[in-house]
C-alpha cells in the first residue's frame, strides 16, 4: 500500500462506519424504488400538473 | 364591482406573466451568448493541441484561453442558464409570481458583470493563479458571491408567495444549490485558506462542489419539474427524489478531496472522500432510477419531442457520469488517470452530457410555454444529433487516450511517448469539439426563434397524456 494511504486500522475504521451508513441508504433506495406508494391523488407531487395559471 | 376586481386581478396576472417570461428570456438569451463564447474559446484550445504555435499571440495563449473557457462555461452560461429556469418553475410551481422582477434583472447584471470582468482579467493575465475554476480575481468573485445572494433572496421570496402547502421539490433542489454555493463561494475566497495544505484542501472542496452543489442540483431541479411537465404525469417517487436530496448533502461536501489522493492532505480525508464517492451511487442511482421510471412506457414518445430527448441524455449523463467518478475516485484508478486527458473526458461527459443537456431540455420544455413560441423542428433535430454525436466522440477520444496516456506514464515511457500516443485522440476531440460548437450556433438560432424570431414548427413541448391512455395520477 502507498505509505500516504495512512494506517491500515484507521482506513479499515472509516469504511467500516461510512460503509454502514452507505449500505443502510442503499436499502432505503432500493425500498423506494420498488414501493413507491404516493398513491393518493391529493399527493403534493401531482400539484405542478395543474395549468399553471 | 366584483367583476372588475377579478379583471384588475386579471390585468395584474397577464403583467406578472409578461415580466417572468423577460425575465426567463433574457437569462437564456445572455447564457446562450456565454456558450457561443466559451465553447469557440474551447474549440480553439482543442486545435492548439495539435498545432501550439497557432495564433500564439501572449492573449491567445494556453494557459490564458483555458481558464477563460471554463470559467465562461460554469459562471456564464450554466450558471445563468440555469438561474433562469429556476426562476421559472420557482414562480410556476408555487402558481405566483417573481418575488421581485427588479431583483431578478439585478442578479443576471450581476452575473453577467463578473463573467464580463473575469473574462477581461483572465485575458490580460491577472488571475487568482492555480486555483481551478477559481482563477478569476478575488473580488471579481465577490460579483459572482453578490449576484447569488440576490439571486437566492427572491427564490426564497418567490417560494414564500407559494399558494400551496408544500414546497416542491424542484425548488428544495434549486433553492438549496443557491445557498450551498453562496458558502461556498465565501469559503473560496477566505484569505486563510489561499495558501499551503489549506489551500490544497479548498481548491478540491471548491472545485468539485461547483459542479455537485451548485450546477447538479439546478439541473436535478429541473428534471423534477421539466419531465413531468412534458409528459403530463407525476414523478414516479417523491420520497426518493427528497431522499437524494439529502444524501447528495450528506455525501457530497467532503467529496472533493479524491481529486488529492497520495498528496500531504490528511490520510482520513483522502478515505473519506473515496468512501462517500462510493456513497454517491445511492442519490445518483435513486435519482437516475426515478427519472427513469417517470418515463416508463413513454420512451417512444422521444421520437415527437426533441425536449424529452435532451432530458433523456441528461439523466443518461448522470448516471454514467457520476458513476464514472465513483470508479475514477478509487486510489488504484486515480493512479493511471490523474492529470490525464481521461479527467477532461469526464469532466466534459458530467458538465455537457448531463449538465447542458439538462440545460437544453429545460429551456426547449420551458422556454416556449413562456413564450407561446417553438423552436423548428429541423433546428432541434440539428441541435441535438451534432450535440450528442460530437460529445460522444469527445469523451470517448479522451477517456481512450487519457487511459494510454496513464499506462505510459505509470510504465515509465518518456513524456513525450505520451505526447505522441495521444495526437489521434487530440484530433478526434477537435472533431467532436467542432461538431459541439456546429450545434451551439443553432441552439442560438432555435433560441432566437423561441424569443424575438419567426416561431418554427416544432410541436408544444407538453405531450398529451391520452396519447397512451394515461391521465396523470
Amino acid at each position: 500500500m502507498h505509505h500516504m494511504t495512512g494506517p491500515l486500522w484507521g482506513n479499515i475504521a472509516i469504511i467500516g462506519i461510512a460503509g454502514a451508513i452507505t449500505i443502510g441508504c442503499f436499502v432505503a433506495m432500493f425500498w423506494m424504488i420498488f414501493r413507491p406508494g404516493e398513491k393518493d391523488p391529493r399527493h403534493c407531487k401531482n400539484d405542478i400538473l395543474r395549468p399553471d395559471r | 364591482m366584483q367583476a372588475s376586481a377579478a379583471a384588475s386581478r386579471a390585468i395584474g396576472q397577464v403583467e406578472d406573466d409578461r415580466a417572468l417570461t423577460a425575465v426567463f428570456t433574457a437569462y437564456v438569451t445572455t447564457a446562450t451568448i456565454w456558450l457561443v463564447i466559451a465553447t469557440a474559446v474551447g474549440l480553439l484550445l482543442a486545435f492548439k493541441f495539435g498545432a501550439p504555435d497557432f495564433w500564439a499571440a501572449k492573449y491567445l495563449t494556453f494557459g490564458r484561453l483555458r481558464p477563460i473557457h471554463t470559467n465562461a462555461t460554469f459562471y456564464g452560461w450554466a450558471s445563468i442558464g440555469l438561474v433562469g429556469v429556476a426562476y421559472y418553475i420557482a414562480a410556476r410551481s408555487c402558481g405566483t409570481r417573481l418575488y421581485s422582477t427588479r431583483l431578478a434583472w439585478l442578479g443576471l447584471a450581476l452575473f453577467n458583470l463578473a463573467a464580463i470582468a473575469g473574462t477581461i482579467a483572465l485575458d490580460l493575465g491577472c488571475n487568482d493563479g492555480d486555483l481551478e475554476y477559481r482563477e478569476w480575481p478575488w473580488p471579481i468573485r465577490l460579483i459572482f458571491l453578490a449576484a447569488l445572494l440576490v439571486t437566492g433572496w427572491n427564490l426564497i421570496g418567490t417560494v414564500l408567495r407559494r399558494s400551496s402547502e408544500d414546497i416542491y421539490l424542484s425548488n428544495w433542489y434549486t433553492i438549496a444549490g443557491v445557498l450551498w454555493t453562496c458558502v461556498i463561494a465565501t469559503v473560496g475566497v477566505l484569505p486563510w485558506y489561499q495558501h499551503g495544505l489549506g489551500q490544497v484542501a479548498i481548491s478540491g472542496f471548491y472545485m468539485h462542489n461547483a459542479v455537485g452543489m451548485w450546477f447538479t442540483p439546478l439541473a436535478l431541479g429541473t428534471f423534477y419539474y421539466a419531465i413531468p411537465k412534458i409528459l403530463s404525469r407525476p414523478i414516479y417517487s417523491y420520497a426518493l427524489g427528497v431522499f437524494a436530496f439529502w444524501t447528495n448533502l450528506l455525501f457530497y461536501p467532503l467529496l472533493g478531496a479524491h481529486h488529492f489522493l497520495f498528496s500531504p492532505l490528511p490520510w482520513w480525508l483522502q478515505t473519506t472522500a473515496i468512501v462517500f464517492s462510493v456513497a454517491m451511487l445511492v442519490p445518483v442511482w435513486g435519482g437516475s432510477a426515478n427519472y427513469l421510471l417517470t418515463m416508463r412506457g413513454r420512451y417512444r414518445d422521444m421520437i415527437h419531442s426533441y425536449p424529452l430527448m435532451f432530458i433523456f441524455v441528461g439523466v443518461i449523463g448522470y448516471l454514467f457520469g457520476s458513476t464514472q467518478g465513483t470508479v475514477e475516485a478509487f486510489r488504484s484508478m486515480q493512479a493511471i488517470w490523474h492529470f490525464t486527458n481521461f479527467t477532461v473526458g469526464h469532466s466534459h461527459l458530467t458538465m455537457y452530457g448531463f449538465v447542458t443537456f439538462a440545460l437544453w431540455g429545460g429551456i426547449y420544455a420551458l422556454l416556449p410555454l413562456a413564450t407561446g413560441k417553438t423552436a423548428g423542428r429541423i433546428g432541434l433535430a440539428a441541435h441535438f444529433w451534432m450535440a450528442l454525436v460530437g460529445s460522444f466522440i469527445y469523451v470517448i477520444s479522451l477517456s481512450i487516450g487519457g487511459t494510454v496516456q496513464g499506462l505510459d506514464w505509470l510504465h515509465g515511457l518518456p513524456f513525450i511517448q505520451s505526447v505522441v500516443d495521444m495526437q489521434p485522440y487530440y484530433v478526434w476531440r477537435g472533431v467532436g469539439g467542432m461538431l459541439m460548437f456546429g450545434s451551439h450556433l443553432v441552439f442560438a438560432w432555435n433560441v432566437w426563434r423561441m424569443t424575438s424570431g419567426q416561431p418554427g414548427n416544432a410541436a408544444s413541448p407538453v405531450l398529451d397524456a391520452d396519447a397512451t391512455g394515461e391521465v396523470a395520477a
